[in-house]
């Protein structure tokens, strides 16, 4: 297994390098937005596939990310590359003092009330001159960038997020933390009876769940060199993620990287080959939502994993002799 | 006299956010499914309400609501009965959640296919433009009326409850399925009138909504979530709390636009925010 992981990462690097050199820049764009909406969807799966916290206000990280670097790589004149940490830092601030606050909710409240949050950081950017109103702005820091590399640089930090995010995810899963999510989310009063704090792995998924978010979407933004609040507080980044998330399968990673690739692929199929108009094919991915969770409730990858014992990057450990079965 | 204006027109706006949240509460409160949906079907309804006006020119426009409200019924009873069923009773509340949000996409872009995104409005004729005169204030009729619709609406649902054998059976339902089905009852079928019941709400406030604002496809995602608002205010199990948590956000929302003209619904999500740090359990919740 573990050669396996050091050939996989071998290509994947050794992909990402040449791959600037020899896409044009449409497809450059194209592959770095799938790298990062597969960054993002495996942090949004950390917190609704391990803890069992659905957001559908994630799209305040992505925007909240993107704002920040847009406006103080230009206020202190500093590449924007360099702040892109930065803004997941800011997030996962804001998402520490937002959990004290949330946590209180249970389930689909919880849903909602992150809900809120994101509608009302929406309108306060719409609001704010600085920030361009509904307008928007533009990267102002451009000034400061080497225009010759930066699709090239734009689409290597996002390769670099989408491994980070796929392997970040899997060391956390099989750490301590993560088991204690899973235990959480499998059965609360027990987990908390063997001593698991379950408001502190929460908070931890969370915490770490913004700071993804918010580097991937500031990436996105700088890497497109424009944000609005319509766009970077887009509740749609919520329901793509919501698709990849339902249709590769809850709570896995390899399910997560079929489920993007799909949902790119359907995307593009249908607008770009099939010149068929733009709702098509959100029908098309909808119906598709619909008959998985008819089908195989646990996504394509947890059909696989039931069907054919495929494991993967699964979270269940190589178990000692006498502990067969245990982690599932 | 312009603030009390603003507070009353408040209240009668909230009254129709009251019945937005009611059957999102009776579905969640029933069978534990987060109806992602629940927009979506708000907004047929407003389509279902333009199509009956276009059929029949100069009725009152209160009457479109009950064939729109009995087509939704059939609509809620089937979708329980074809797809929701199917997903309740793998016992993750999960699976439900995101079979809802599925439909809710695939029902959002059939509307932009077929209707096209430009804003529409229904127009109710005279009868939503006439008002009285109190007291030196100007209140609507049509606002009026729904008002009182809206509190029939709820009382009728507080007394199937807790009055009528259904009630007694649905209730039941809600606290053992598996228990009920000694008794002899069918809890999918309990379940299917209960969607049919919630989304039949929801159609008679998508057409009375639809007669005060335009409404496009895409109206959906923000009716739910002032659906799921007055749930959350009012706390869970209580209808009259759903009420009271409509006429808070109704008077936060025309409030915040008399402050502020282009901010109307920041008021009111600030209102939910701050509500839910003081009581997490919502206005009429117990604080356990």
């Amino acid at each position: 297994m573990r050669a396996v992981g050091i050939v996989l990462l071998v290509l994947y690097v050794a992909a990402a390098a040449a791959v600037p050199s020899v896409l044009d820049p449409g497809w450059l764009s194209l592959l770095s937005e799938i790298l990062l909406m597969l960054a993002m969807v495996q942090m949004w799966n950390l917190l609704a596939g391990y803890t069992g916290l659905v957001s559908l206000g994630h799209q305040a990280f992505i925007g909240i990310g993107a704002y920040f670097v847009f406006y103080f790589s230009d206020r202190l004149e500093l590449h924007p590359f360099l702040l892109l940490p930065v803004g997941g830092v800011v997030c996962a601030a804001v998402a520490a003092l937002l959990a004290p606050l949330l946590f209180r909710l249970r389930d689909a409240y919880f849903s909602i009330g992150i809900w809120v949050f994101a509608e009302i950081v929406y309108l306060l950017a719409t609001k704010t001159r600085e920030l361009g109103s509904t307008n928007g702005v533009a990267l102002k820091a451009m000034r400061l960038v080497d225009t010759e590399t930066f699709a090239r640089d734009s689409f290597w930090i996002a390769a670099l997020l989408a491994l980070l995010a796929v392997g970040g995810v899997y060391a956390l899963i099989r750490s301590r933390l993560g088991l204690g999510l899973m235990a959480v989310r499998d059965n609360e009063l027990a987990a908390t009876s063997i001593g698991i704090d379950v408001w502190r792995n929460r908070f931890a998924a969370f915490v770490i769940s913004a700071f993804g978010c918010g580097i991937a979407g500031a990436t996105y933004f700088t890497g497109s060199m424009f944000v609005s609040p319509e766009a970077g507080f887009d509740i749609n980044w919520v329901v793509a993620m919501m698709f990849i998330v339902i249709i590769g399968g809850i709570g896995t990673i390899e399910g997560l990287i079929i489920g993007t690739l799909l949902y790119f692929g359907l995307r593009e199929g249908f607008t770009a080959w099939a010149g068929v108009s733009g709702s098509w094919y959100l029908v098309a991915m909808g119906a598709v939502a619909i008959v998985v969770m008819l089908v195989a409730p646990r996504g394509l990858w947890g059909w696989v994993r039931e069907h054919r014992g495929w494991q993967g990057f699964s979270e269940r450990r190589q178990p000692p002799a006498m502990a067969e079965g245990g982690q599932g | 006299m312009d603030w009390i204006e603003t507070i009353i027109n408040g209240v009668l706006l909230g009254a129709l956010y009251g019945l937005l949240g009611l059957g999102l509460a009776l579905v969640f409160g029933v069978m534990r499914v987060v109806n992602l949906a629940h927009g979506e079907f708000i907004v047929m309804a407003a389509y279902a309400g333009a199509l009956l006006a276009a059929l029949m020119p100069g009725v009152n426009p209160l009457l479109w609501v009950l064939p729109v409200a009995v087509l939704a019924f059939g609509a809620g009873y089937v979708l329980q009965a074809v797809l929701v069923n199917r997903t309740v009773k793998s016992g993750d509340p999960l699976t439900p959640l995101l079979l809802t949000f599925g439909l809710a996409v695939v029902l959002r872009n059939l509307m932009v296919e077929v209707f096209g995104t430009d804003p529409r409005a229904l127009d109710g004729g005279a009868f939503t433009r006439a008002g009285v005169d109190f007291l030196g204030l100007r209140i609507g009729l049509f606002p009026l009326a729904v008002l009182v619709l809206a509190a029939v609406m709820f009382a009728a649902l507080q007394w199937l409850l807790a009055r009528t054998e259904w009630g007694r059976i649905v209730r039941a339902t809600s606290d053992n399925a598996r228990v009920v089905r000694l008794m002899g009852v069918r809890p999918n079928r309990v379940y299917n009138t209960v969607m049919g019941l919630a989304l039949a709400f929801a159609a008679v406030a998508g057409v009375l909504l639809a007669l005060r604002s335009s409404f496009t496809p895409y109206s959906g995602v923000e009716r739910l979530l002032i659906a799921f608002e007055v749930v959350i205010l009012g706390g869970l199990g209580s209808f009259w709390g759903a009420f009271a948590g409509g006429i808070a956000l109704g008077v936060a929302q025309l409030v915040g636009q008399k402050l502020d003209s282009n901010a109307a619904a920041l008021y009111a999500h600030l209102l939910f925010f701050v509500v839910l740090v003081i009581r997490p359990t919502g206005l009429a919740g117990r604080s356990s």
